[in-house]
């Protein structure tokens, strides 16, 4: 029916009048969509990016665009730290733990719950993930107690929950479940007979992973790495609640916006730019390789 | 002998998963357990031992929790926004996805495109960009609690509109459509007694982790000031330590539930069907 006609006639050769024609009207449908993104998206988006370019008396300049990144360099090298490690320790961690449940046989319901909280905990961040690491590993936290009883106070050395490595220890928490959720599919997506395949063909377990597991798994797992970093770059809500005062990124933007009642200084939407920057770059990568990565898992469950 | 050394090296190689398992389980165990305790517990940690640990148990920080006034007024703020932000997603994806099925092909990747940005303009950006937008140029609209459900959309759409596309490609849309017609149904009866139903599992699951992301969001509404769930737990946990611990808890159990609700009620043909998140 219509879509028949619609589907043929970019290959057709009936002249660019008729599509043009049909073009206009039907796009109309997805009228509600582009004009709801454009308001509560797009416009903002596009707003935020101007103003980062726009100096006090109002002329166009870069100026607060490079200065955002000299004067906050410690706040973009903080974040960037705090991104890179997590980002690492999760991706190893993550994929370690999804192969153990994946591959674990015993107790038939630990794959599932492992996936389950995986989803749980994944998805919690915010406010509520300061809390529970509060009580755990503050200065009078249950955890921080019983190590300084028994064997080692942890503020009595490098440790602290509100600064660098207690933000590092607590984004783990959702990092290594979000690894699980992306690298499970890609381990259940491992069929039992390649392995079979390589072993006939006279290959070690090591030419197993070196020459089909890891190919395998390596979309997945560098995807997974720069879902990890925007991830970490952009959480906002845990830093704060650990510390107010967190030198990073996120929490500078809603520092400068707080701070700047005239509304014309360009630092928070400088920085807020960058970070768009960098979004789009890690997000971009990880959205390509997830296609990628989709593609063994469409083989696997065939 | 061979079969007795496989057996073992079987053994030895499990050795690896089983303590990863194993440490994972202490990692992400003990901040609840710690958490309920500081909840229900009334002994400062310092005087925490032998003869304390059960002693003063009660359940005396919620209590307090529930006596404050803004916790029912922001509760019941999160829950309407939840409720508003997955109507406006279904109202406005559903329809769209369906169209971009049917009558415009050509445009999925432009709108599979748009639907992803939002994981570009993380919430605290999108923040500086309500600064930039609204406040120049519609201020009034900030005014209202409500202002913070489309800015939730917005936030969920990468997930509720791939999850709505996942469920349309799984059932033959066409055939359905065409069906339902041709026996005389209107656009809308087709929606309802033919696509709907068997969109349903994707819907719930999208709709219930929307609900859970919602409840949660601390981000957005502090930033333009809004007093929901999120922003008074923080708050009052500067007030009341355990108070607040107590609610952190209580909005973890309610997550779960809601997330284990969503696993069971989607749970048909495909078990191992992958865990939805925000990503």
């Amino acid at each position: 029916m219509g879509a028949l006609i619609e589907d043929e006639s970019p290959h057709g050769a009936n002249g660019p009048a008729a599509p043009r024609k049909r073009f206009g009207w039907t796009w109309l449908g997805l009228l509600p969509f582009f004009a709801f993104l454009s308001i509560f998206l797009l416009l903002p988006t596009v707003g935020l990016i101007r103003k980062a370019f726009v100096a006090n008396d109002s002329s166009y300049t870069t100026k607060g665009f490079t200065d955002a990144i000299s004067t906050e360099g410690a706040a973009f090298w903080n974040s960037f730290k705090i991104s890179i490690i997590t980002a690492i320790l999760g991706v190893i961690f993550g994929t370690a733990l999804a192969y153990a449940a994946a591959t674990a046989k015993r107790p038939k319901w630990l794959r599932s719950l492992v996936s389950a909280f995986s989803g749980v905990a994944a998805n919690m961040g915010g406010i509520i993930l300061a809390f529970l690491f509060l009580t755990l590993l503050g200065r009078q936290g249950l955890g921080t107690k019983i190590l300084a009883d028994n064997f080692w106070d942890p503020y009595k050395s490098w440790f602290s929950i509100n600064d660098f490595s207690g933000v590092v220890l607590v984004y783990m928490y959702f990092q290594i479940p979000l690894m699980v959720l992306v690298t499970l599919p890609a381990i259940d997506g491992l069929k039992s007979s390649w392995r079979e395949a390589s072993a006939n063909l006279g290959g070690t377990s090591f030419t197993y992973w070196r020459r089909v597991g890891v190919p395998v798994l390596a979309p997945s797992m560098l995807g997974g790495f720069l879902l990890l970093f925007a991830n970490a770059y952009s959480a906002y809500a845990t830093a704060y609640a650990l510390n107010t005062q967190s030198n990073l990124v996120p929490v500078k933007i809603s520092f400068f916006l707080r701070g700047d009642v005239t509304g014309r200084s360009p630092m928070p939407f400088a920085l807020a730019t960058w970070m768009i920057l960098f979004m789009a770059v890690s997000m971009g990568g990880y959205l390509v390789l997830r296609k990628r990565a989709e593609r063994w898992q469409k083989s696997a469950a065939a | 002998m061979a079969k007795i050394s496989g057996r073992v090296k079987a053994y030895l190689g499990r050795i690896g998963p089983t303590l990863v398992l194993l440490a994972a389980a202490v990692f992400f165990i003990a901040p609840i357990l710690s958490t309920a305790r500081a909840a229900f517990h009334k002994v400062p940690t310092i005087l925490l031992n032998r003869h304390t640990w059960f002693q003063k148990w009660s359940l005396e920080g919620l209590r307090r929790a529930f006596k404050e006034e803004y916790f029912w007024t922001t509760l019941s703020l999160s829950l309407k926004l939840a409720v508003i932000t997955v109507l406006i997603t279904m109202l406005l994806l559903v329809p769209t996805a369906l169209f971009v099925h049917l009558k415009l092909p050509r445009a999925r990747a432009l709108v599979e495109f748009l639907t992803v940005l939002p994981y570009v303009v993380p919430p605290i950006a999108l923040v500086a960009g309500v600064a930039a937008f609204f406040r120049p140029n519609a201020r009034w609209f900030l005014n209202s609690d409500f202002a913070l459900a489309p800015f939730y959309v917005v936030m969920a759409m990468p997930f509720t509109y791939r999850a709505i596309d996942a469920g349309i490609k799984a059932i033959d849309v066409r055939t359905l459509v065409d069906a339902s017609r041709s026996l005389g149904g209107s656009w809308f009866t087709t929606l309802r007694k033919a696509l709907l139903p068997n969109m349903a599992s994707s819907l719930l699951s999208s709709a219930f982790l929307t609900a859970t992301i919602v409840l949660g969001e601390f981000t957005i509404a502090n930033s333009l000031a809004k007093n929901t769930f999120a922003t008074f737990s923080f708050e009052y946990f500067s007030r009341d330590a355990q108070g607040g611990v107590g609610l952190a808890l209580l909005t973890l159990v309610a997550t779960t539930a809601l997330l284990g609700m969503m696993t069971l009620l989607t749970r048909t043909k495909s078990r191992k069907a992958a865990t939805m998140t925000r990503f």
